[in-house]
């Protein structure tokens, strides 16, 4: 019947709401608590919210074990010391607490030599991966030397991404809003030259058109992707496991806390999946170089 | 008990949904226990008639038995069309709506439209909810054809101001919250919710104690956020920040105060 036929004649409808009751005890905090978890982006004292005390009283109340911090250098062109005094604060914070954050270092690839030395520091330090920004794309030349170092140390890389199809729509015209911003094609690129590589492309659910991500990265398994970022749609994490497989995905929350355990517990997944992406995937890559957590 | 005051059937014109029907959207409510949800039609977003949109989701909730006690409709009304005046009678009177959703952006007028405050008065006198939200999704992902700006809370105190005896739901709320200590004194007065699925909810526990415990209600957005944001910011409150009352107001008790059930 139609809503027209129902207005003719039809008394008002009774959406009486008695003994209205859902069919489930669905306990939200015993699904979240029950997974073990590595927060594979996530950053500490970078911006406001972002101390690491405060990070621990998330991770605490969501069940999150273990947080991979970094400190990226977020403007463009800064010296190299601004790195190194970056990694400096991971490096104590790390070791303030040892038990629960693992620490990545970052550099400036415009800096080569400079980087590499880092890198070396750093490692000595107990960091076990990287963190770039944009300063260059991923498949710049003068990024070449650090990959292969990190290949080297079995480590992975996590650079920041995006994809600019939605950003304000306007991709075809003006391309991205950050010329040196690395998007999925350029992740291809240095994966077909590097297949030995660990590539972290960064938070799908930074805002950026996840479906085109995942089209683009689907062929290429070195490349790993983190689920992070403010925005938590439906349908992301089922299409991500779709296109990319239950291996190559990474719980993360880039600082978005609820929404990036959510988005997973609430997805279509196997308990198999769901233990996968919040730990294991990211685990094995922590095992390749020695440092996994269990 | 759980209800859901932001939920939705229909499409969305630039990427696929799911659990958009009464039918999906039941299955996730019964999975998830949740047993009520405030629900209106997204396609009133995209119509010009947004009547459509509304005899859309009443024949939908008609169609089965098992619908009938589970949802709450509310309308899409666009007061710059012609009719409304008379769409949201038949909407009241005849389809049993207690709320409109109104989309200023899309729609294309300013909240403080003459037309929008005659619609929000109107309202007011026929006991109904008001929501507005601060976007649909996420701008920065947006297709090429939808609109760019987004809302805050300031963006949405002019109607409250105008009209601060109506009753509102503000939806989604995803960016600030900021507000002057005047502008927060209103918000304490007005009847009003906002529900939990935005991602500016991320420290709840401050927002009770900014705006008060009554003020809060779980929402999903759903199909268009993931279902279970919403929940878990009540959930992992701690005791300190809601005792056990406070999160029973938080899950249902708010929102049955306001809808009168």
């Amino acid at each position: 019947m139609s809503a027209a036929g129902l207005m003719l004649g039809a008394g008002i409808p009774d959406f009486g709401l008695k003994n209205s009751s859902g069919t489930s005890s669905y306990d939200i905090m015993k699904e979240a608590m029950k997974y073990r978890k590595i927060d594979s982006h996530i950053h500490a004292n970078l911006f406001a919210d972002s101390d690491p005390e405060l990070l621990l009283d998330y991770a605490d109340r969501l069940g999150i074990q273990k947080l991979v911090i970094s400190r990226p250098i977020t403007e463009l062109d800064r010296p190299h010391q601004e790195f190194r005094d970056s990694n400096d604060i991971i490096i104590r914070v790390m070791k303030q607490y040892s038990d629960r954050f693992i620490g990545q270092f970052t550099v400036n690839p415009k800096y080569g030599k400079e980087s590499l030395e880092e890198i070396k520091r750093c490692v000595g330090q107990g960091m076990i991966g990287l963190k770039v920004y944009y300063q260059v794309k991923i498949n710049d030349k003068s990024f070449y030397p650090i990959i292969e170092k990190m290949i080297d140390l079995k480590m992975i890389t996590l650079m920041h991404a995006y994809c600019g199809l939605g950003r304000g729509g306007y991709r075809t015209k003006y391309g991205n809003a950050f010329p040196d911003e690395s998007v999925p094609e350029d992740f291809v690129d240095v994966a077909r030259r590097y297949p030995e590589a660990l590539l972290q492309f960064a938070h799908i659910g930074a805002g950026s058109d996840w479906e085109y991500e995942c089209k683009i990265l689907k062929d290429y398994p070195n490349i790993f992707v983190d689920v992070s970022g403010s925005n938590n749609e439906e349908n992301m994490i089922n299409f991500a496991v779709r296109c990319l497989g239950e291996d190559r995905l990474f719980f993360g929350s880039d600082n978005s806390y609820y929404q990036s355990v959510s988005k997973i517990l609430s997805a279509d997944l196997t308990e198999a999946q769901r233990k996968k992406i919040f730990f294991e995937n990211y685990n094995s890559i922590l095992r390749k170089g020695g440092y996994n957590v269990d | 008990m759980l209800i859901d005051i932001n939920a939705h059937i229909g499409h969305w014109p630039f990427k696929q949904l799911k659990y958009n029907t009464c039918a999906t959207l039941l299955e996730r409510m019964n999975k998830f226990g949740v047993d009520i949800s405030v629900v209106s039609n997204l396609n009133g977003v995209f119509y010009k008639n947004t009547q459509s949109a509304n005899e859309e989701l009443f024949d939908e909730i008609r169609s089965s038995k098992k619908f009938a006690n589970r949802y709450i409709p509310f309308a899409v009304i666009n007061p710059i069309y012609a009719g409304w005046q008379n769409d949201l009678e038949i909407c009241v009177k005849k389809m049993g709506m207690k709320g409109i959703c109104l989309y200023p952006l899309y729609h294309d007028y300013e909240i403080s439209d003459p037309a929008c405050v005659e619609l929000v008065k109107r309202a007011r006198d026929l006991g109904l909810i008001i929501t507005f939200t601060h976007r649909i999704v996420d701008s920065r992902q947006r297709s090429w054809m939808d609109i760019s700006k987004e809302w805050t809370m300031k963006d949405i105190l002019p109607i409250i101001q105008e009209v601060n005896d109506a009753k509102y739901f503000v939806v989604n709320a995803a960016n600030s919250m900021a507000v002057s200590d005047e502008e927060a004194a209103l918000l304490k007065k007005t009847d009003m919710l906002i529900d939990t699925s935005g991602r500016s909810l991320s420290n709840l526990g401050e927002m009770i104690k900014k705006f008060g415990k009554d003020k809060f209600a779980f929402g999903t957005h759903s199909p268009v956020l993931d279902y279970l944001a919403g929940l878990l910011r009540i959930e992992s409150l701690r005791e300190s920040e809601a005792d056990k009352s406070t999160k029973e107001l938080l899950r249902s008790g708010n929102a049955k105060r306001i809808l009168g059930i």
